[in-house]
């Protein structure tokens, strides 16, 4: 498939790279080989911190001023970027190689209109006038699907969705037709319907242009559909490289086999389907609405009417005792929201029935409710006090709710539960990886043996291997603890491994409440269906 | 908003001027006044009525246009206040073009040249012009320029209308030592907004789009990092309202500063009551034109 006469576009030769650091230098990458041909996708996969996005940096001749380059090149069709001066490389950017990145939130100036930024490419490197760049710049966004190039050359990035932020970011990677594009998880920041939209608008281009590009991604499935071959790196090293099939099918070495195994696969389940639809469920969520905004102060006056935002739309849903609830749906669907009405951290309107108990509004929520409800978010970085020791953390719901005797032991059994070293109860959050701050933050809920833990995509922020464990973890709580989960993410690969039954959200309203291997049958609602097929699978099968 | 806010402010001051120690009969007829001319005195100047009678009678006066009349002069102090106003704008305005002119630029080298000699350089001026109170750079500025030097006079106001360059020279040592202090303010704020955006991913992809550096900053950083100084510098005509009364003493300006101090000095509770209102509008207005210039520069804020 690769053609050897060729040269290829991109290729880097035992390309190293350090950071200069207080202690001593650190070795991101060490001897990278790739290269890519013109027409071809390379995937580049690894966890955080393992030196994906320096390599892009390196490619594109951006780094930070502590950076060494002991040896190696980086050619793009013959050239040595290595030996280009910053005014030569300023007009290669853009021009001969140019890239797309994560979140088009944030790589787009909020100040600037889309067509300001779109043509400021065309005119700097194709010596269109501001006229001609307008005009082309619209032809862009055509080609990029937007619906009224036009009306969206206008529009500055707020007014425009993630999505169209992305296209118009696409637009300006493919805009002076380079050789190569490097995309740095272009879709990771969007939702899943529209990340497929933005993949399948690549996988076009890409082929139409013969673009070389490299893909980089922390999502293998994501990679196996897009790409023609694989490069594995791991800690500043490429361990295993390959055609798509042959990692799939035939990795050989253990981390590409661990990364393989820790993707999420549906139709591996990890839960048994025994619990039973009680006619007592342990919460019953009845029609809460939870409504965002507070009249301004001049409106409640004059009494003029102000629309307020709805975060869920009469919400009806239970979970039994034991159970594993699933909610998924795009960001803005106002699963987090529901979330927070239950914990307390909204208002809300309707009612909540827990074990028998009737909560109408916020005062309800006692101290008894908030042992037996608990919640872990997202971000452990956020929700740990970075200025409390993992000992102090831990003990506050032992004082809150339980007895205080014993304390120390009490700690280091919890973190054993979560499988962390006793010792680690005299560190800071700072001191621990990510995944094992989640787990300090898991053992946290688990504290006060609650009856139900709202798992707030507690897993998005972590690399696949670490969410494998997490996942194995919460599931083995589950089984000694019979607690109940409301478990709420973006990634239905992951949901219908472990979830009983799956909610599913949208834009505030529930659309439907279905047992997981139910899902992706035909009679689903038309949501469900599009957000299913969405989901890229394609590591299943080559399995 | 801004009504509200004015509003407000016109309770708070009427009610100082309540809770000040002074009788303005007191004040009018001397302490060897007889009782009765006192009371007719108040009653003639309805100081006998309730006090919300009072200061309803007084706003009613003020939204008017009549800030009342000096006890000290038996003049209407409001043609007084705003001519000194007049003065002290000018100094004022002055001294914010001359801030903007230096500060802003400052900042900029500072941010672009972060961790070098220049920006070092920047931040040691702009400490030094942090900590020393205008006072102390007043009174140096005097010494040097006009003392030793001779090059500016000391002290003292000359309209400009009357004779221009002689107004100028008096106008520039006051300016200089106003904006010091607005200098060092607000070049740190631009240089840490401007480093806190060159740090931001559009940044990056504009360089990485082969925008050279010179434009990205031109084009993308500045206008993002320059819009929170809009805030910083309407938030300084506070400290200008403060520091002009200071300065304006110290350079013998016949400014609102210098007003006010004659006002309280004398316990003219109209005069005071004007002089504070005055400078509290200016204050809020001031703040309420950065708003709405901010919400026209950065379009993804709205005010309902």
């Amino acid at each position: 498939m690769t053609n050897i006469e060729n040269r290829p576009v991109l290729a880097v030769e035992n390309y190293s790279l350090d950071y200069e650091t207080a202690n001593g230098p650190y070795h991101a990458l060490k001897n990278i080989n790739l290269s890519i041909n013109r027409g071809e996708i390379l995937g580049l996969v690894g966890e955080s911190g393992s030196g994906k996005t320096s390599l892009a940096w390196s490619i594109m001749r951006y780094l930070p001023q502590n950076a060494g380059e002991p040896g190696g090149r980086i050619l793009l069709g013959g050239d040595n970027l290595l030996e280009k001066s910053e005014r030569e490389m300023e007009t290669f950017r853009g021009r001969r190689i140019s890239m797309v990145f994560q979140d088009p939130s944030t790589s787009l100036n909020p100040t600037l209109s889309l067509g300001t930024q779109l043509t400021e490419v065309l005119i700097r490197h194709r010596g269109l006038t501001r006229q001609q760049a307008w005009k082309e710049g619209e032809a862009l966004l055509d080609r990029v699907g937007l619906k009224t190039p036009g009306q969206m050359m206008l529009r500055m990035p707020h007014e425009a969705s993630g999505g169209e932020k992305q296209r118009v970011v696409i637009a300006s990677a493919f805009a002076c037709n380079p050789e190569c594009i490097i995309f740095d998880e272009p879709t990771t920041a969007l939702d899943v319907i529209t990340s497929r939209q933005i993949l399948d608008l690549f996988v076009e281009l890409q082929a139409e242009t013969g673009v070389a590009s490299l893909y980089i991604s922390h999502d293998l499935a994501l990679v196996a559909r897009t790409a023609g071959r694989v490069a594995v790196i791991k800690r500043g090293d490429i361990v295993e490289q390959g055609t798509v099939r042959d990692i799939f099918t035939n990795p050989q070495q253990d981390y590409t086999k661990e990364l393989i195994a820790a993707v999420p696969d549906p139709s591996h389940r990890l839960v048994k389907d025994d619990v039973a639809i009680t006619e007592t469920p342990l919460v019953k969520v009845e029609k809460v609405s939870v409504h965002f905004g507070r009249k301004p102060f001049l409106a409640a006056l004059t009494g003029k009417k102000t629309e307020r935002v709805t975060g869920n739309n009469a919400i009806s849903l239970s979970v039994n005792p034991g159970e594993i609830l699933g909610i998924v749906g795009e960001s803005g669907s106002g699963k987090s929201t529901l979330a927070k009405a239950m914990t307390g951290l909204n208002r809300f309107e309707g009612k909540i029935w827990f074990d028998g108990r009737e909560i109408k509004s916020l005062s309800d929520m006692d101290n008894a409710y908030r042992k037996d409800v608990q919640i872990i978010f997202q971000h452990p970085d956020a929700s740990l006090n970075p200025r409390q020791k993992i000992s102090e953390i831990l003990s506050r719901p032992l004082k809150l709710f339980g007895d205080a005797t014993d304390l120390e032991k009490k700690v280091g059994d919890m973190l054993e539960q979560v499988r962390l070293p006793r010792t680690h109860a005299n560190r800071y959050p700072h001191q621990l990886s990510g995944g094992e701050k989640q787990r300090v933050a898991i053992a946290r809920a688990f504290a006060s043996k609650p009856k139900l833990v709202i798992c707030d995509e507690i897993t998005s922020a972590l690399d696949v291997s670490v969410q494998a464990s997490v996942v194995e973890l919460l599931l083995e709580l589950q089984k000694a603890s019979g607690t109940a989960y409301l478990f709420i993410t973006h990634d239905l690969n992951l949901i219908r491994q472990i979830a009983h039954r799956i909610a599913v959200m949208y834009r505030g309203d529930l659309i439907e409440v279905v047992k997981a291997e139910e899902i992706d049958s035909p009679d689903r609602a038309d949501y469900t269906r599009r957000l299913i097929e969405a989901v890229p699978r394609a590591a299943a099968n080559y399995q | 908003m801004i009504v509200y806010t004015l509003f407000i402010v016109s309770l708070i001051v009427f009610a100082i001027t309540q809770i000040l120690p002074a009788d303005a009969a007191v004040m009018m007829l001397g302490e060897n006044a007889t009782q009765e001319a006192l009371d007719a005195l108040r009653q003639t100047m309805g100081l006998d009525a309730p006090i919300w009678q009072q200061y309803f009678s007084w706003l009613w006066h003020v939204v008017q246009g009549d800030l009342g009349t000096s006890l000290r002069t038996g003049q209407p102090v409001g043609p007084v206040m705003f001519e000194a106003l007049g003065r002290s704008l000018l100094l004022a305005v002055l001294s914010i073009g001359l801030m903007l002119v230096l500060a802003i630029p400052l900042g900029i080298i500072a941010a672009v040249r972060r961790g070098k000699i220049a920006d070092m350089l920047v931040s040691l001026v702009s400490y030094a012009g942090v900590a020393l109170p205008e006072f102390v750079t007043a009174t140096i500025a005097v010494l040097v320029f006009a003392d030793w030097m001779k090059w500016l006079p000391p002290t003292g106001y000359v309209p400009l209308t009357e004779n221009f360059t002689a107004g100028l020279a008096h106008l520039v040592l006051p300016v200089c030592v106003i904006s010091v202090i607005l200098i060092a303010h607000v070049s740190r704020m631009v240089r840490s907004e401007l480093v806190d955006v060159l740090h931001t991913d559009y940044i990056r992809a504009a360089r990485l789009k082969g925008i050279p550096r010179r434009e990205v900053l031109r084009r993308h950083a500045l206008r993002n990092a320059l819009l929170p100084t809009i805030t910083i510098v309407a938030l300084d005509v506070g400290y200008l309202l403060g520091g002009v009364i200071v300065v304006e003493e110290i350079f013998a300006i016949p400014g609102i500063g210098r007003q006010l101090i004659v006002a309280i000095q004398a316990r003219d509770l109209p005069a005071i009551q004007a002089g504070v209102l005055i400078m509290a509008a200016t204050y809020s207005i001031v703040n309420f034109i950065a708003d709405i210039l901010y919400a026209w520069l950065d379009k993804r804020i709205q005010y309902d």
